[in-house]
C-alpha cells in the first residue's frame, strides 16, 4: 500500500486517493464511515487531473 | 544475481521527453528477482508514464513486452517486428541487457530504466546485498567462504586494519568487518592456519575490461 502511494505521488497524483480499509463483510458502519471519509477527501483534492486534462483537450 | 535499482520516473521521463511511441522491455531474469525490471514493473513505468503524460495532456502509446532474458540474442529477436512500431525502447534489465538491446537494434534509441548495482544474493524479502566483486582471481578458498575484495570496505586481502571494532566496520556500525568474519568462518572450519597467510599483491591484470569468456569447446569456431 505505501508503495502504491509512492508510485502515485512520484507521478504527481496526490496518494491520499488511496487508501486501504480493512473491515469484515458485516462491518456496515466500517464501510460508510470509509466510504465518507473518501468521499470527502475526493471532494477536497478535486477531480482527477488526468481526467480534468483530458476533458479540457 | 544481478542487482539494480529502478531510475526515478522523473529521470525516465526526461529521457523519452519529445517521444510518443514508447515500448518498454523488462527482463525475465534477475531484475525481474530483485523486483525492478520484470513483467510488473513494465507494468508500473507503464501505467506511471500514460498517468504522467495523461496529467500533462499529453498523448502516447507505450508498449509492453517482458523478455526471457536481455543477455542472449535468441530472446531478443523476439522484439524485431514489434521494435519497429516505437520511437524509442526502454530497457529495464541490467546494463548488460540494455547494452545487448542497443547493439541488437542499432537504429533505435534505447535507453535504460535502471541503475545496475551489484552481483548479490537475496538476504531477505526485498533485501539484497553484494557478494561478488566479479574480479576474475577468486580467494574465496582461503577465505573461508567470505570475499574480503567485496565485503572489506578496504578491499583488503591481509586484514583487518586497525578501523576493526568489535566485528564491525569503522566506515559504518552498520557494516560488518569483512576480516573478522573470515576469522570466525575459519575458526569455526578448524582452519585458522589460513589466516596467517600473507595474501600478495592483487593481480589486476586479470580484470581486463571488457571481460570476454570463450568456452573451450567453441574456441576453434572463434
Amino acid at each position: 500500500m505505501q508503495y502504491a502511494k509512492k508510485l502515485l505521488d512520484e507521478v504527481g497524483i496526490d496518494s491520499r486517493r488511496l487508501e486501504m480499509f480493512n473491515m469484515g463483510a458485516s462491518d456496515a458502519q466500517k464501510f460508510t464511515g470509509a466510504a465518507d471519509e473518501m468521499t470527502e477527501r475526493a471532494r477536497e483534492l478535486g477531480p482527477n487531473p488526468i481526467k480534468a486534462k483530458n476533458r479540457e483537450s | 544475481m544481478i542487482v539494480a535499482d529502478r531510475k526515478p520516473l522523473e529521470q525516465i521521463s526526461s529521457m523519452i521527453e519529445g517521444n510518443n511511441k514508447i515500448l518498454i522491455v523488462g527482463c525475465g531474469e534477475c531484475v525481474s528477482v530483485c523486483m525492478v525490471g520484470g513483467e510488473k514493473e513494465v507494468e508500473i513505468l507503464a501505467s506511471q508514464l500514460r498517468m504522467a503524460a495523461g496529467k500533462e495532456g499529453k498523448k502516447i502509446e507505450i508498449g509492453e513486452a517482458t523478455l526471457e532474458r536481455q543477455c542472449d540474442k535468441e530472446y531478443l529477436e523476439l522484439l524485431k517486428d514489434r521494435i519497429e512500431n516505437y520511437d524509442v525502447v526502454v530497457s529495464m534489465a541490467c546494463g548488460a541487457g540494455v547494452q545487448f538491446l542497443a547493439e541488437m537494434y542499432d537504429h533505435k534509441i534505447v535507453l535504460p530504466a535502471t541503475n545496475t548495482r551489484f552481483i548479490g544474493v537475496t538476504e531477505g524479502e526485498g533485501v539484497w546485498a553484494e557478494r561478488c566483486r566479479a574480479c576474475s582471481d577468486c580467494v574465496l578458498a582461503e577465505t573461508g567462504g567470505i570475499c574480503p575484495v567485496t565485503i572489506c570496505a578496504k578491499g583488503l586481502l591481509n586484514g583487518p586494519c586497525g578501523g576493526t571494532n568489535d566485528g564491525k566496520c569503522e566506515v559504518s556500525k552498520e557494516k560488518d568487518c569483512a576480516w573478522t568474519l573470515i576469522y570466525n568462518r575459519l575458526n569455526k572450519l578448524g582452519r585458522l592456519d589460513s589466516i596467517r597467510e600473507i595474501f600478495p599483491a592483487k593481480k589486476y591484470n586479470v580484470q581486463t575490461r571488457p571481460g570476454r569468456r570463450i568456452h573451450e569447446a567453441f574456441k576453434e569456431k572463434e
